[in-house]
C-alpha cells in the first residue's frame, strides 16, 4: 500500500511534469528537451534555498521562475535566432547541467535535515489523521503519506484548473492558436514569437515547479534527476491521450495528470514484477516510440482492409 | 486610403534563383475603393499583397495606410489596419478550435490581448446572428472545430473575421481559387455584400475574367513586377471579358521575348 499511495503521489507530482510537455508539445507543437534540464533546475534551486532555511513556499516559487526563465531563454533561441526548436531545447538543457552544479555546488543536495513542504505536509498529516495514519482497504497508510498524497493532488488539481482558465483568456486562447495557424494568428495582430517564448516559459515553470516538489518529495536533489524526463512526460501525455479521448481543452489538462499517475502506477508494478530499473528509461523509450507510429499504422490497416475485402 | 509609392523587392538576390517580384510599383488607393488586381502567374501581384501585408519587408519604397507609414511595421502590427483573406482556407482559421473561439482571435485584432474570458458573453449574442444571416447552419455549431467544416464554409467565416472588426484595409488574395464554382460563387456573393455594407477599402487578386468584371470599381493589371494597365471608374464598368483577354494575349505576346529586346523593340518601334 504504501508503494501503491507512493506511486500515486509521484504521479500527482509528476502531472506537473507532463502538463509542461502537454502545453509546449501538443499545444505548441515544438519538441521542448529542455524539460530535461528545466526539471532540474526547478529541483537545485528549491533545495538550496531550503538548505539555506528559506521559507518553502519562497523556495518552490524561485524554483518554477528559474524554470521559466530557461524556457524563456530556449524560446529565444528558436524565434529570435532562428535555431531549430529541437536543437535550441538541447542547447539549453546542456547548459542547465553545468548551471545546476553550479547552483547546488555539487551533484546533490539532501534535503532530510531541512524544513521543506513536505516536512509541513507530514506535520498537518500527524495533527489531522494522528500518529496512527489510517486503515485503508485494510492497509495501514502512514498519515504523512496521506498528507502528501493530498497536498500533491491537491497542487496539480490547482495548476490544472488554472491552466484551464488561463487558455480560455483572450491570451491563453492566442497562445492556443500560435500552436494551430500562427499564420492565422499573425494575420489577426498576435506576436507569434512573443507566444512561442511565453509558452515555453510557462511550460518549463510547470515542469521546474514539478522538479522542486519532487525534490522535496523525495529528500533530495541530484543532479542527474532530469535525465529522460521528457520522455516520461511524452509517454504520460500520451497515456491520458488514450484515457479521454483529448478532445476539448478540458479532459486534455485531466488526461496529462491521469496519465502521469497511470504511468507512475505501471512503472511500480513493472519494478514490483522485478524489472531491472536499469531498463526503465528503454522501456518508456520504447513504449513513447510505439504510441507515436500506432496511430499512423492503424490508419494504414484501415485503409488496407477495405481494399483487401 | 493606401499609398504605396516605389515598392521594389528582389528575392534571392544575386543568386541563380533570384526573383525581382516587384520592380517599382506606384499605386494610390481611395478609401472605399474595391480594387481588382489582374495579372498573370508571377506577375507579382500577390507579392504586391504581402507586400502591403507586411510578409516580407521592401528593399525601396514606402507603404502608407490610413495615415500611417507602415512600411517598417512588422505583420502583427499592421494587422490592426488590415484584415486578410488567404488562397488557402486552411490558412485563415485554427483547425483544432472552436467556430467561436476563431472569431473571438478576430474579436481582438490587432488590440492587446489580456486575461478577460475569451468567450465574453457580449461577443456571442452578434456572432450567432451573424452566423445565421450565412444560411449555411453554422450558428448551431459554433462550439465545433473549424477543422470540421468544408473549405467554404471556412472561406466564408474567415471573410467574417476579416471584416468583423472594421478593416481599414482587406486583403482578399485569390480567396475563392481553391473552391468549388458553388462555394466560391457564395463566398464572392458575401464578399460583395461585407464590402459594401461596411465600405471597405479592398484589394482583390484574382484569376478569375468573370469576377474581374462583375466586381470592384478599379482594375489594376501587374505584369513584371509593376502596373501595366489600370482601369477606373466609367472605364472599368466598360470593360468585358474579352477586353481582358486580348490585353492577356497582349501580355503573353511580349513574354515571348526577354525584358531586354521587349523594350528594345517598343523604343524602336512603338
Amino acid at each position: 500500500m504504501t508503494l501503491l499511495v507512493g506511486a500515486f503521489t509521484i504521479g500527482l507530482i509528476l502531472a506537473l511534469l507532463s502538463l509542461g510537455v502537454l502545453v509546449s508539445f501538443r499545444i505548441f507543437g515544438l519538441p521542448d528537451i529542455t524539460a530535461d534540464g528545466s526539471i532540474t533546475l526547478g529541483a537545485a534551486v528549491t533545495a538550496i534555498l531550503c538548505a539555506h532555511g528559506t521559507n518553502p513556499v519562497l523556495a518552490t516559487t524561485a524554483g518554477m521562475i528559474a524554470g521559466a526563465l530557461a524556457g524563456a531563454l530556449t524560446g529565444v533561441l528558436h524565434t529570435k535566432f532562428k535555431i531549430n526548436a529541437l536543437l535550441a531545447g538541447i542547447l539549453v538543457m546542456t547548459a542547465l547541467y553545468s548551471v545546476n552544479l553550479r547552483v547546488m555546488g555539487r551533484s546533490n543536495v539532501p534535503l532530510m535535515q531541512h524544513t521543506t513542504l513536505g516536512t509541513w505536509a507530514d506535520n498537518l498529516g500527524h495533527r489531522f489523521f494522528g500518529e496512527e495514519g489510517l486503515i485503508i482497504l485494510g492497509w495501514r497508510v502512514g498519515a504523512g503519506e496521506i498528507a502528501l498524497f493530498l497536498g500533491a493532488f491537491a497542487i496539480s488539481a490547482l495548476v490544472a484548473g488554472v491552466l484551464f482558465l488561463f487558455f480560455r483568456t483572450h491570451l491563453g486562447t492566442a497562445m492556443r492558436a500560435t500552436g494551430d495557424n500562427p499564420q492565422m494568428i499573425r494575420a489577426l495582430g498576435a506576436n507569434v514569437e512573443t507566444h512561442i517564448i511565453l509558452g515555453l516559459a510557462l511550460s518549463n515553470g510547470l515542469i521546474a515547479l514539478g522538479g522542486g516538489l519532487l525534490a522535496q518529495y523525495q529528500g533530495f536533489a541530484d543532479a542527474q534527476m532530469g535525465i529522460g524526463m521528457i520522455v516520461w512526460g511524452l509517454a504520460s501525455v500520451i497515456i491520458g491521450e488514450a484515457l479521454t479521448g483529448g478532445r476539448s481543452l478540458g479532459l486534455t489538462l485531466i488526461g496529462a495528470i491521469m496519465g502521469s499517475v497511470l504511468f507512475r502506477l505501471l512503472v511500480a508494478v513493472a519494478l514490483r514484477w522485478g524489472l531491472n530499473p536499469n531498463d526503465l528509461k528503454l522501456i518508456t523509450a520504447l513504449f513513447v516510440f510505439l504510441a507515436l507510429i500506432l496511430p499512423g499504422l492503424l490508419k494504414k490497416f484501415r485503409r488496407r482492409q477495405p481494399a483487401a475485402a | 486610403m493606401l499609398t504605396l509609392t516605389g515598392l521594389r523587392k528582389t528575392f534571392n538576390p544575386d543568386t541563380v534563383n533570384e526573383v525581382r517580384a516587384l520592380q517599382g510599383v506606384d499605386l494610390t488607393i481611395d478609401d472605399g475603393s474595391f480594387v481588382i488586381v489582374l495579372g498573370m502567374n508571377g506577375s507579382g501581384k500577390s507579392t504586391l499583397l504581402n507586400a502591403v501585408a507586411g510578409t516580407f519587408y521592401l528593399d525601396e519604397g514606402r507603404i502608407e495606410l490610413a495615415g500611417h507609414d507602415v512600411t517598417r511595421w512588422a505583420e502583427h502590427r499592421r494587422a490592426q489596419l488590415i484584415g486578410r483573406v488567404f488562397q488557402n482556407p486552411f490558412s485563415g482559421t485554427a483547425p483544432n478550435m472552436s467556430i467561436a473561439e476563431n472569431f473571438a482571435l478576430a474579436a481582438r485584432r490587432g488590440k492587446p490581448r489580456g486575461l478577460g474570458f475569451a468567450l465574453a458573453t457580449d461577443l456571442m449574442a452578434p456572432l450567432r446572428d451573424r452566423i445565421a444571416s450565412l444560411k449555411m447552419g453554422l450558428e448551431n455549431r459554433l462550439d465545433n472545430a473549424i477543422g470540421s467544416l468544408s473549405g467554404g464554409q471556412r472561406q466564408a467565416l474567415t471573410l467574417l473575421m476579416a471584416s468583423w472588426l472594421k478593416p481599414e484595409l482587406l486583403l482578399l488574395d485569390e480567396h475563392t481559387a481553391a473552391l468549388d464554382p458553388k462555394s466560391g460563387d457564395q463566398v464572392i456573393a458575401l464578399s460583395e455584400e461585407v464590402i459594401k455594407r461596411d465600405r471597405l477599402t479592398t484589394l482583390m487578386v484574382t484569376h478569375s475574367m468573370q469576377q474581374a468584371v462583375s466586381l470592384g470599381d478599379r482594375l489594376i493589371m501587374m505584369h513584371r513586377g509593376a502596373v501595366l494597365h489600370d482601369f477606373r471608374g466609367a472605364e472599368k464598368k466598360r470593360l468585358r471579358a474579352d477586353d481582358l483577354i486580348d490585353l492577356f494575349n497582349e501580355v503573353r505576346r511580349r513574354e515571348l521575348l526577354d525584358e531586354s529586346a521587349a523594350s528594345m523593340l517598343q523604343a524602336l518601334y512603338v
